[in-house]
């Protein structure tokens, strides 16, 4: 146990968008409360993953515990929990939210706020926390100050008084943030003597010490040598060890109501301890657990396959390993006429499953190929035969089977500049968006909003909104509802066999264009073949597109005499080894390429 | 066991042109070192005499010194059966330096009776030769490289000749003496039309060759052909530029049309097609490529020239300076050699350049060769063939002499 009592414990987040200086700011609280031996920092010191700082985006939460000498006199123990800032990572900002009692809000002061960061101050504002107030980034020539602040006043309703002024860059509010956390925020109220109760809010895998749980203790004391519960899931263990971060794990003996830290269960297992879980002592436990989180569910579905088939155990491998970390992303086998075996996989958002397979390609030295991403339809059969959830355009059943099928729709908001309102209105309605109203947050600046369906978002709503706007939009989105939509199943037939992998679940008005689309695109990536191939679209037996690849006329190297021979055989050789790399449909062989060209281009 | 074979031919390139076509890959050096007060002619002279005594002293060592073509296991060798003189052109080589160099090669390897000698040749005005000096010298087989009988695109080539040049050519080399003559002929050339092609074609088989050869003309745009061996050199930058030009206006249903006309017009015209690319009069094919197909031993002198002995390949370095020097300084020239093939290497090589061939394999033994997988392949797309005249045996179809490379991409 450190020496702190609770009264002089602090549980706090930092709530910001992607660029506005969250990071920074963390890693000047670090070094203000020499937490970090200055020799050993690193800019972005939370974000430990080499991903997470070459994109500049958090991905796992993290905590740290600052120790602060206050302007009281006193030593406070300040623990900070630091979220991910997107929107496919909402469900890890929510849990981290539920593990502190006050919340640094990060405004870049010429920028204002933006979609997301809006989405969890009100996340923040309805679970109780304290919001402290920060304008970044005041050194930059562009800030505007007194505009953020009304904007903050009106759309948040946070008095200018309260906000704090600051440069994380330049070190500037340093200070006062650090005293307001002291005295903006209420110290954790738990009991110490009551029967342990502590929230798993993260967790990730140590190859030596097993599971390892990150924890807030609301209620009572964990120690070494109690053995404990995980009430969820029932697993029980002995701990082998205890401590809080600096951001390094320092074991103690203890952990009390209103502290921060980890515990190492030594379990093999995520799902025996899992997250929302909550960790009781076994020999007394607590009556009933926390309310724990609703779990997070994917939304976007896509089949990874190996490009190597010999990779496939390897993947398997990758993929369980990487779960262990991560355990907001599903997996199961399926195999694909086309890309052989591999698996679908189920994300967050299109981010997650860019981060789940850029970490599955860099960590464990693979290469993947995605197909189209999709989301989970509900189909209605015919017949009374019941309904499928279906999340792969393969499981969808023959039209005359189905009654109708339902899509899910999600409520987006988007701040933007108001020189963006045409062309954002432009894309939306085009994703068959239904605009659902505009506020305006200043006068340059509106939250507009729109009900749009997922399949349309997960295609390349976001690219397209960065582009159109030169990334001055940011978006935000909750699921909201299923609904009856004409989709239809497009198929690619090479040949006239389906190739699995390029079939996608469409609107029905969607499905011509993108047929022709996909079939000359086809054309132009499928090599001449021995015979003529065509390349249809259909849509149940309905051709709605057709190409042909025509047959090879001529190949045949002319000369062969002496030193061609040699020459000859290298080419021969070239060949065969690009026969070998190509996966077969039917009699057709396609080169691997030509769907990693399809799947990566198909957003037009 | 495989052990080196003494050679049957030899191979001797000459580097020299008047200029550079910009689709040619072979070892050329062109312009002022090829004509005038700075040829380089009489320096590759001397260093080629010298390699053919270096190799044949070599060749001597190994396989016992030169006997009678009539005589075998008596310690001796037997003589060449055939010298080429490739290019380059060949033909530019003063006469009497012509004639020295043949002298030689039978002096040192020896050439049997009635040995092929061939003489490669250009048809322009300033690059043909003396055809009745070459004869006399013991050239016996013109191959005269035409191309094109269509002004147009031999100007497009970079050609220096016409087609009335060509027409003189002949009647010189027919005229000399000559017991062979063979022309070259290109397809799928950029911008010509099918019918202008087959226009070409008419006025070539209007010479009355005794031997055609037809390639598809083949464009190396990326100038990486050359790999990591020394036996090319470098593209100009000219020449890629032409070949990117010339490749975008190249046709593959068009190439293709114009190779099977060829195997009407050509059987019309009293030839049979013998090889891939080549056809013949009766009596007529070529016997030093000939041996490149049936893997026989070539020995090979001049810069970028390849030899086999059987089990390896080995090159000149194709850099004529580098080449000079060492046999000035009385060395073999630098060069490399490939790994000598594995036993099933060895086979699958034979089994395609086998395939070239109209004589085919034996279809049973190439079956029992492994390679039976791909030979099914073949035969059941229309690539292979019972041969019309032995039952026994399979050959390409027309459909897979234009698809070859299908079937032997299965075959390496």
């Amino acid at each position: 146990m450190s020496d702190i009592p609770q009264s002089r414990l602090r549980n706090f987040s930092i709530i910001a968008h992607i660029d506005h200086g969250k990071s920074t700011l963390a890693d000047r609280l670090m070094e203000a409360t020499h937490t970090v031996d200055p020799r050993q920092m690193t800019s972005q010191m939370l974000d430990s993953m080499d991903l997470e700082r070459e994109k500049g985006i958090t991905i796992k939460a993290r905590a740290v515990r600052l120790e602060y000498a206050a302007a009281d006199g006193l030593n406070y123990g300040l623990n900070l929990i630091d979220t991910p800032g997107h929107v496919d990572f909402a469900y890890e900002v929510s849990r981290s939210l539920q593990a502190c009692d006050g919340a640094i809000l990060v405004v870049d002061a010429s920028q204002g706020i933006e979609a997301q960061t809006l989405a969890n101050v009100h996340l923040a504002m309805k679970m109780g926390l304290v919001i402290i107030p920060v304008l970044n980034k005041i050194d930059l020539p562009a800030s505007d100050p007194e505009a953020v602040m009304n904007e903050l006043e009106e759309t948040l309703a946070i008095p200018r008084e309260e906000v704090i002024l600051a440069s994380a860059k330049e070190g500037r509010g340093i200070t006062e943030i650090l005293e307001a956390l002291v005295k903006r925020i209420p110290a954790p109220s738990g009991p110490l003597e009551a029967p342990l109760k502590a929230l798993v809010f993260d967790s990730h895998y140590d190859t030596y010490k097993g599971v390892v749980n990150y924890i807030r203790v609301q209620e009572g004391r964990l120690k070494m040598g109690e053995g404990i519960t995980m009430m969820g899931s029932g697993a029980q263990c002995l701990p082998v060890e205890l401590g809080y971060f600096r951001p390094q794990h320092v074991p103690v003996q203890v952990l009390q109501a209103g502290e921060v830290g980890y515990v190492a269960t030594g379990l093999k297992s995520v799902r025996d301890a899992r997250v929302g879980d909550t960790v009781t002592t076994t020999a007394n436990p607590a009556a009933s657990p926390l309310p724990g989180y609703q779990v997070a569910l994917p939304l976007v579905f896509a089949g990874l396959y190996p490009v190597k088939g010999d990779d496939y155990p390897a993947l398997r491998e990758a993929l369980e390993k990487l779960h262990l970390n991560d355990a907001s992303f599903t997996f199961e086998a399926e195999s694909s006429a086309a890309l052989g075996f591999g698996f679908r996989c189920g994300f967050l958002g299109l981010l997650h499953m860019e981060i789940v397979q850029e970490r599955l390609e860099r960590e464990f030295n693979l290469q993947l190929i995605a197909s189209a991403p999709s989301c989970k339809y509900q189909v209605h059969l015919s017949n009374g035969k019941g309904e499928l959830l279906i999340n792969n355009p393969a499981q969808l059943p023959s039209p005359n089977h189905i009654d109708e099928i339902r899509e899910p729709w999600v409520n987006a908001s988007i701040v933007t500049p108001s020189q963006y309102i045409g062309t954002i209105m432009d894309l939306s309605t085009d994703k068959r968006g239904i605009f659902d109203g505009m506020e305006y947050l200043d006068e340059k600046r509106v939250v507009m909003r729109f009900q749009i369906p997922l399949a349309e978002l997960i295609v390349d709503y976001f690219d397209q909104l960065k582009s159109r706007t030169q990334g001055y939009a940011s978006l935000d989105y909750v699921e909201s509802e299923y609904r009856v939509a004409p989709l239809v199943k497009l198929d690619i037939l090479v040949n006239g066999e389906p190739v699995d992998a390029l079939s996608t679940i469409i609107h029905r008005d969607r499905a011509q264009g993108s047929g022709r689309n996909l079939a000359s695109k086809l054309k132009e990536l499928i090599p001449r073949q021995m015979f003529e191939v065509p390349i249809q679209a259909a849509i149940g037996g309905t051709i709605i597109a057709r190409e042909t690849v025509k047959a090879v006329r001529k190949n045949v190297l002319a000369k062969c005499y002496g030193g061609d021979i040699t020459r000859k055989k290298k080419l021969l050789e070239k060949q065969k080894e690009g026969k070998e790399r190509m996966k077969r449909v039917g009699s057709v062989e396609i080169p691997q390429e030509a769907f990693l060209a399809v799947l990566r281009t198909d957003s037009e | 066991m495989i052990t080196p074979q003494p050679p049957r031919g030899l191979y001797l390139h000459v580097p020299f042109c008047r200029s550079l076509c910009p689709y040619c890959d072979f070892v050329v050096v062109a312009g002022a070192a090829a004509f005038g007060p700075r040829s380089r002619i009489g320096g590759y002279l001397r260093a080629v005499e010298r390699e053919i005594d270096l190799r044949a002293a070599a060749v001597d060592r190994s396989f016992g010194a030169l006997g009678s073509a009539l005589r075998t296991g008596d310690g001796t060798r037997a003589p060449l059966e055939s010298l080429y003189l490739g290019g380059g052109t060949p033909s530019l080589l003063p006469e009497e330096a012509l004639a020295a160099l043949i002298a030689r090669v039978r002096d040192r390897f020896g050439l049997a009776n009635g040995a092929e000698v061939t003489l490669e040749c250009n048809p322009g005005v300033d690059e043909r030769g003396d055809a009745r000096a070459a004869v006399q010298a013991g050239v016996t087989r013109f191959s005269i490289g035409v191309q094109s009988m269509n002004v147009d695109a031999l100007r497009d080539l970079g050609r220096r000749h016409t087609p009335d040049d060509v027409s003189e050519c002949v009647a010189a080399v027919r005229a000399a003496g000559a017991t062979s003559v063979s022309i070259d002929l290109l397809a799928d050339l950029p911008n010509v039309s099918l019918e202008s092609w087959a226009a070409s074609l008419s006025d070539a088989i209007a010479l009355d060759p005794d031997h055609m050869s037809v390639y598809a003309l083949t464009l190396a745009t990326d100038g990486a052909d050359a790999g990591d061996a020394d036996d090319r050199l470098a593209t100009p930058a000219g020449a890629l530029a032409w070949r990117a030009r010339a490749a975008a206006a190249q046709d593959e249903e068009r190439g293709a049309e114009e190779l099977e006309l060829l195997d009407r017009r050509l059987p019309a015209a009293g030839f049979d097609w013998y090889e891939i690319s080549n056809w013949a009069r009766e009596g007529h094919t070529s016997r030093h490529n000939r041996l490149y197909w049936q893997r026989a031993a070539v020995e090979a002198v001049g810069p970028g020239a390849h030899a086999f002995d059987g089990v390896r390949r080995r090159w000149n370095s194709a850099n004529l300076d580098a080449w000079e020097a060492s046999l000035h300084a009385g060395e073999l020239p630098p060069g490399g050699a490939d790994e000598p093939l594995s036993e099933e290497g060895a086979a699958a090589e034979l089994l395609v350049l086998s395939l070239r061939m109209s004589t085919g394999v034996v279809r049973d033994e190439a079956m029992r060769g492994g390679f039976g997988e791909a030979l099914r392949w073949g035969e059941s797309n229309g690539l292979l063939a019972p041969h019309p005249d032995d039952s026994t045996r399979i050959q390409l179809t027309l459909r897979g002499r234009l698809l070859s490379n299908e079937l032997f991409s299965r075959i390496v």
